[in-house]
C-alpha cells in the first residue's frame, strides 16, 4: 500500500466537518475550564451550535457534490458517507437537546458529558467515511470509548455501573474479535481497502476474518446472537445515552456493514446471504417475543430495537442498491420515531422519576401531547400508516420481494403483528388505564422541541416520502455498479404476450 | 367541486380532525361542529359524487392521479367505479350519523371526533384508491383508530356475552372460544380487534407484493396491473402462484368481513364499542373486505375468480347460518347486533360467489343497504345503552312507553334488516337470491332460512326491549326529543326507504360497475390461432377485442359469439 501524506488544501477540505467538529470541541472544554459557573445548559447549547455549523458544511457538500479519498483511499466522501454524517449529526444534535435537563441528575463532569456526546459522534462520523479495515477499528474504537464513559455517567447508581461495566468487557471482546478478523484478512488477501478485495478467493481464513468482523459489527448493532449487551446496557445507562446509543452506533456500523457486504464482499452474495437472512429471522422473532415480556420502558425499546435491526438486515440480505436505499430511508424512520420515544421516557421519567411501564397509566389525561407524541413513535416503530415506520418497512420488503426472499418477507411480515402487540400495551397504559396521579406533567421547552422534530420527521417522512427518497436513492449511486441488472432495470412496461 | 370532488370527500375528514387538534376540549360546542362541518362538506360532496357519476360512460370516473414515490411506483390514484360510489356515500352518510349519535360523548371529546374522523376518512379512501399501496394503507390505517375508540370510549361486555337456550343451558361462541381468553373487558376486545385485522391484513400485504413482484412492472397502480399483469400459470409450491396470491388476498380482506371462522374478532369488538364506532365498523369497515376482494381479486385475477370463488359459497353458509343462530341466543343487544351483521356478510359473498351480474349488483346494493339498516340498529342499541346502562335484554323490557320515537325507528331498522319492500334493503336481497338459484341453490336456501332467522331474533330483541313488563329500574329512560338525537336516524331511514322506492339510480350506477367486471370474470378471449403457444390468453381489454365464453373457446376455437347476459 501506497501511503502519502502529501495533503493539499483541497484534500483537507475533505476532512473539514471532522476538522471543525473537533475544533469547536476543544472550544467547548475550554469554556467549561475557563469559566466553571457558567451554567452548564450553556455548554449544551454552543455544543449545538457546534453542530449545526457542521451540519450545515456538510449541507454544502452535498449541494456542491464535493466528493473525494484521502491516505490511500482509507478515508472516502462520497454521498453515503455524507448522508451517514448528517445522520448522526442530527442524533447528536437531538440527543444534546434532550439531556439538558437530565444533565442535573450527574454528581459531577456535567461539562465533560456533552464533550463525551460530541467525541463519540466525531469518531462515529470517521466510521461513515472509513473505507478500509484500519480506519474502521480505529474509528469503531474510538466512539466506542467515549459510550464507555457516557453509560456509566450516573456514579452513584449501580444499574449504571453494572452496564457500563457490561458494555466495557463485551465491548473490549467485540474490539478483539474485530482486530482478529483483520489480520486473517489481511493476512489471506493483503488488502485493506474494501473495494479492492472484491477479487478475492474463498479461502477458510477469509470467510473466518469476515465472520469475526461481522460478529464485531453485529455486536454493534446489537443483532442476535451479539445482542446480551443490549438490554441491560439501555437499562441501566441515562436515558438520553441510551437514546444516543441505540440510533447513531447502530447507522454508523449499518454504513460499515453496507461497504463490506456490498462493496468488498459482492461477489459472495449466494453466500452470505443465507448469514444474513438467519441473523435477520433471530433478531427480529427473538427482539418481537421477549418485548413481550418486559415491564420497563426502557427494556422494551431494547428489545424493540433488536427487532428493528433485524428488519434492517433484511435489506441488507436483498443486498441490491434498493436494498441499501431502503436501509437508509429505514434507519431516517427510525431515528425520528425512536429518539422521539426516548424523549418521552425522559421527560416522563424528569415528572415521575421511574420508568417502569405501569407508570405510564393515564399518560393522556396528565400529558396530553406526551401520550399523541408516544403514540405516533410507538406506532411508527410498529410500522403503521401514515406513519415513517411504514414507509421504511414497505421500502424494505419490496426491496426483499424483488430478490426473492419470501421466508424472510413471511416472518418480517408476521414479526409486524408480533410488535403490534407490546407497543399497544404501552398506547393502553397511556389511553385507557386512568391515571393514579392525575397531576399534570410539565415538559421543559429543549425536550418540547426534540419531541416536535421527531413528529415532524415521523409524520412527514411518512405522508409525503419523495424527498427522502430521491435523498438515499441519490446517497448509494455509488452501489448501482456492483447490482445485478435485472433487479433495478425496469422492465418493460408491456408483459402480456409474453 | 366537478373533477377533485373525491380530494374534497376523501379530505374533508382528515382536514376536520386536524383542526380539532388546535381546539380546547373545553369548548365541546365547537368541537362538534368542526367534526359535523367536515362530515357535511363530506356528505354532500359524495352526494354530488352518487349523482354526478355518469352510469352510461361506467368505469373509472372523478380519477385524481398524484405522484408519490417514483423508486417504488406509487401514486395516490383515486377513482371510484359504480361499487366504489355507494360505499362512498354510505360511508360519509354514516360518519354524517355517527357524529350526531355521539353528540352527548363529554369524556374528551375532542380525541374520540378526531380518532373517528379519522377512521371514516381512512376507509374513504379504501373505498376510492386505484393503487394497491394506498389500499392497503388506508385499511390498516383504519385499525388503530378503532383500538382507540373502543379502549377509551368503549364499554366492558361484562357477563352480556354468556348465553343460555331455551331450557336454561349455557351455550358458547365454540370458535370464538378457542380465541377467548376469558376476558370480557374491552381493553382485550379493542387488542383481539387489532390483533386479528392485523394478522389477516398482512397476509392481503404478502398477496400485494406477490403481485408487485411477479407482474414485473413496478407498479402498484391497479389499473395498470389488471390490464398488463399476467400472474397466471407459474408454478409454486406444487400449485399455481395466482391461487396462492387469490387465497393470501382472498382470506387476508375476508377477515374484516368477516367471513366465518374469522369472524370472532367481530361480535366482541362491537360490544365493546361505542355506539358511533359500531355504526362505522359494521356500516363500513366490514365492507372493506368485500371491497378489497372485489379490488384486488376479482379486478387483477379475474381467471382465478372464476375458479376459487365456490370457496366463498360454502364458507357464507356456514357465515349466514351461524351468525344467524348465535344472534338468536344471545342477551346482549350489541351482541345480537354484531352477530346479525357478520351473519348478513354472508349474503353479500353469496352474491360475490355466484359471480353473475344480477346477485353480485345485489351484493354491492346489499353492502349499501346493509350499511343503513345495521348503522340505525346500532345507532339506537347505542341510545337504550346511554338511558339505562344495560345491554342486557332479559333484564329490559317495557321501553316502549318511555321512548315512542326509538320503538318506532326500531320497528322500521328491523323492517329494513330483515328486507321488507319498500326498503334498499328487499330489493338487494332479491337480486343475490335470485342471481344465486342457478349456481348455488343450496345456499339460496340456507340463505332464506337465514332471513327467517333474522326475523326470529330481531323480533325477540324488540320484544325484549321495548314490550313486556318493564324494569322500574329504568324509569329514569327517555326518548329522543331533541332534533340532534333524531336527526340521525331520520336521515338513515328516509335514505333506506328513498332508495327501496326508487333504486334506479342506485342500480345503474352499481350495474356499470358490476357489468365489466363480470365479463372481464366469465369471458376469457382467445389467443389469435398461430396454433404455437398457451391457447387461452388473459383477458386485456373487453371492449376492445371480441368476447367469447370460455367454453366456447375450447371447444369451436374461437368462433366470436357475443355474450348479452349472465350465462346460465
Amino acid at each position: 500500500m501506497i501511503f502519502s501524506l502529501n495533503l493539499s488544501f483541497s484534500d483537507l477540505l475533505l476532512l473539514l466537518p471532522e476538522i471543525l467538529l473537533t475544533c469547536w470541541l476543544c472550544l467547548v472544554i475550554i469554556v467549561d475550564f475557563v469559566s466553571p459557573r457558567l451554567p452548564k445548559e450553556q455548554l449544551a447549547y454552543l455544543s449545538v451550535a457546534g453542530l449545526v455549523l457542521t451540519l450545515g458544511c456538510l449541507a454544502w457538500f452535498d449541494i456542491a457534490h464535493v466528493s473525494g479519498a484521502l491516505f490511500g483511499n482509507m478515508f472516502v466522501l462520497d454521498r453515503m458517507a455524507i448522508f451517514f454524517k448528517v445522520f448522526i449529526l442530527g442524533a447528536t444534535i437531538l440527543v444534546i437537546l434532550s439531556s439538558v435537563e437530565y444533565v442535573n441528575r450527574f454528581t459531577l463532569f456535567r461539562g465533560e458529558y456533552y464533550v463525551l456526546v460530541v467525541m463519540s459522534a466525531i469518531g462515529m462520523m470517521f466510521m461513515a467515511s472509513a473505507n478500509d479495515l484500519l480506519s474502521v477499528f480505529v474509528s469503531l474504537e474510538f466512539s466506542t470509548l467515549g459510550f464507555y464513559v457516557l453509560v456509566s455517567y450516573l456514579r452513584e447508581d449501580m444499574a449504571s455501573n453494572e452496564a457500563g461495566l457490561k458494555f466495557f468487557i463485551l465491548g473490549v471482546f467485540a474490539a478483539g474479535l474485530f482486530a482478529y478478523g483483520i489480520s486473517l484478512v489481511y493476512g489471506e488477501t493483503g488488502q485493506l481497502v474494501f473495494s479492492e478485495m472484491s477479487s478475492a478467493q474463498a479461502t477458510p481464513g477469509l470467510i473466518i476474518g469476515f465472520l469475526l468482523i461481522f460478529a464485531a459489527l453485529g455486536f454493534k448493532i446489537g443483532a442476535v446472537p451479539f445482542h446480551s449487551w443490549i438490554p441491560d446496557t439501555y437499562h441501566g445507562a441515562p436515558t438520553p445515552v441510551t437514546a444516543f446509543l441505540s440510533i447513531a452506533p447502530k447507522g454508523a456500523a449499518l454504513v460499515i456493514l453496507l461497504r463490506i457486504f456490498l462493496v468488498a464482499l459482492a461477489s459472495f452474495k449466494p453466500v452470505w446471504v443465507y448469514l444474513l437472512v438467519a441473523v435477520s429471522i433471530l433478531s427480529m422473532t427473538y427482539g418481537n417475543i421477549v418485548a413481550i415480556a418486559q415491564r420497563n420502558i426502557k427494556r422494551l425499546l431494547a428489545y424493540s430495537g433488536i427487532a428493528q435491526i433485524g428488519n434492517v438486515l433484511i435489506g441488507l440480505a436483498a443486498g441490491t442498491k434498493m436494498g441499501s436505499d431502503a436501509i437508509l430511508f429505514y434507519l431516517l424512520a427510525y431515528l425520528f420515531a425512536n429518539i422521539g420515544a426516548f424523549a418521552v421516557v425522559i421527560a416522563v421519567s424528569h415528572a415521575i422519576g421511574r420508568d417502569e411501564i405501569e407508570d405510564y397509566r393515564g399518560l393522556n389525561r396528565r400529558s396530553p401531547f406526551l401520550a399523541f407524541a408516544m403514540l405516533l413513535f410507538l406506532l411508527s416503530l410498529a410500522g403503521v400508516p401514515p406513519l415513517a415506520g411504514f414507509i421504511g418497512k414497505l421500502y424494505i420488503f419490496v426491496a426483499a420481494i424483488k430478490e426473492g426472499l419470501y421466508t424472510l418477507i413471511t416472518v418480517g411480515l408476521i414479526n409486524i403483528v408480533i410488535s403490534m402487540y407490546y407497543y399497544l400495551i404501552v398506547v393502553k397504559q397511556m389511553y385507557i388505564n386512568e391515571p393514579i396521579d392525575p397531576s399534570p406533567i410539565r415538559i421543559s421547552g429543549p425536550m418540547k422541541a426534540v419531541i416536535y422534530v421527531g413528529l415532524a420527521g415521523t409524520l412527514v417522512i411518512g405522508i409525503y416520502p419523495q424527498p427522502f427518497t430521491d435523498w438515499v436513492v441519490d446517497a448509494t449511486l455509488m452501489f448501482s455498479n456492483f447490482v445485478t441488472p435485472s433487479a433495478t432495470a425496469v422492465p418493460s412496461p408491456i408483459h402480456v404476450g409474453g | 367541486m366537478g373533477e377533485s370532488v373525491l380530494l374534497y370527500i376523501l379530505f374533508a375528514p382528515f382536514l376536520g380532525a386536524l383542526g380539532l387538534i388546535f381546539v380546547s376540549n373545553r369548548q365541546p360546542l365547537l368541537v362538534r361542529s368542526i367534526a359535523a362541518g367536515s362530515a357535511f362538506v363530506a356528505l354532500l360532496a359524495s352526494i354530488y359524487l352518487f349523482y354526478a357519476y355518469d352510469p352510461v360512460k361506467g368505469g373509472f370516473q372523478f380519477i385524481q392521479k398524484i405522484e408519490w414515490s417514483r423508486q417504488l411506483g406509487i401514486s395516490l390514484h383515486l377513482g371510484v367505479d359504480g361499487i366504489g360510489t355507494p360505499l362512498v356515500l354510505a360511508s360519509t352518510i354514516l360518519l354524517f350519523a355517527g357524529i350526531f349519535v355521539s353528540w352527548h360523548i363529554k369524556d374528551r371529546t375532542k380525541e374520540f371526533y378526531i380518532w373517528l374522523l379519522i377512521l371514516a376518512a381512512a376507509t374513504i379512501g379504501v373505498f376510492m384508491s386505484l393503487d394497491l399501496f394506498f389500499l392497503y394503507f388506508f385499511y390498516e390505517m383504519s385499525v388503530i383508530p378503532m383500538y382507540l375508540l373502543l379502549g377509551m370510549w368503549g364499554s366492558h361486555t361484562k357477563k352480556y356475552l354468556e348465553m343460555t337456550d331455551s331450557e336454561g343451558m349455557k351455550l358458547r361462541d365454540s370458535v370464538g372460544f378457542i380465541f377467548n381468553f376469558g376476558s370480557n373487558s374491552k381493553e382485550y376486545a379493542a387488542m383481539k380487534l387489532v390483533l386479528f385485522l392485523s394478522a389477516f391484513a398482512v397476509a392481503a400485504l404478502m398477496g400485494i407484493l406477490l403481485i408487485y413482484k411477479y407482474s414485473g412492472l413496478n407498479t402498484f397502480d391497479i389499473l395498470v396491473l389488471r390490464e398488463q399483469a399476467n400472474l397466471m400459470n407459474i408454478p409454486v409450491l406444487g400449485t399455481t402462484l395466482d391461487k396462492i396470491i387469490w387465497i393470501l388476498v382472498f382470506f387476508g380482506f375476508a377477515s374484516i368481513a368477516p367471513l366465518w371462522p374469522m369472524h370472532s374478532w367481530s361480535p366482541v369488538g362491537h360490544a365493546a364499542a361505542p355506539a358511533a364506532t359500531s355504526m362505522l365498523h359494521a356500516g363500513v369497515l366490514m365492507k372493506l373486505g368485500h371491497f378489497s376482494i372485489i379490488r384486488v381479486a376479482f379486478e387483477i385475477l379475474p381467471e382465478t375468480t372464476r375458479e376459487l370463488m365456490p370457496i366463498a359459497a360454502v364458507l357464507c353458509m356456514f357465515s349466514i347460518i351461524y351468525g344467524g343462530f348465535v344472534a338468536f341466543y344471545a342477551k346482549d343487544t350489541k351482541y345480537v347486533i354484531g352477530y346479525s351483521s357478520s351473519s348478513h356478510m354472508g349474503y353479500v359473498f353469496l352474491g360475490m360467489a355466484a359471480l353473475n351480474y344480477i346477485s353480485l349488483s345485489g351484493a354491492v346494493i346489499y353492502m349499501f343497504a346493509h350499511a343503513l339498516a345495521t348503522g340505525m340498529l346500532f345507532a339506537m342499541a347505542g341510545w337504550v345503552y346511554d338511558q339505562t346502562h344495560s345491554r342486557d335484554i332479559p333484564s329490559l323490557g317495557g321501553l316502549s312507553n318511555k321512548m315512542p320515537f326509538i320503538t318506532a325507528c326500531f320497528m322500521v331498522a328491523c323492517m329494513a334488516s330483515i328486507g321488507m319492500p319498500g326498503t334498499v334493503n328487499f330489493i338487494a336481497e332479491i337480486m343475490i337470491v335470485v342471481g344465486s338459484w342457478n349456481k348455488y341453490p343450496l345456499q339460496v336456501i340456507v340463505a332464506m332460512l337465514g332471513i327467517v332467522l333474522t326475523l326470529a331474533y330481531l323480533f325477540k330483541m324488540m320484544r325484549g326491549l321495548f314490550y313486556g313488563p318493564m324494569n322500574q329500574k329504568y324509569s329514569h329512560a327517555h326518548d329522543a326529543v331533541s332534533t340532534v338525537d333524531r336527526l340521525p336516524l331520520l336521515i338513515m331511514i328516509a335514505i333506506s326507504i328513498g332508495f327501496g322506492i326508487f333504486p334506479t339510480h342506485l342500480y345503474d350506477v352499481v350495474r356499470s360497475g358490476v357489468d365489466p367486471l363480470i365479463v372481464r370474470i366469465t369471458e376469457v378471449v382467445p389467443v389469435a390461432q398461430s396454433g404455437s403457444d398457451e391457447g387461452v390468453q388473459h383477458t386485456v381489454s373487453h371492449s376492445k377485442i371480441p368476447l367469447t365464453s370460455p367454453i366456447i373457446a375450447d371447444e369451436v376455437a374461437a368462433t366470436p359469439l357475443q355474450i348479452s347476459g349472465g350465462r346460465e
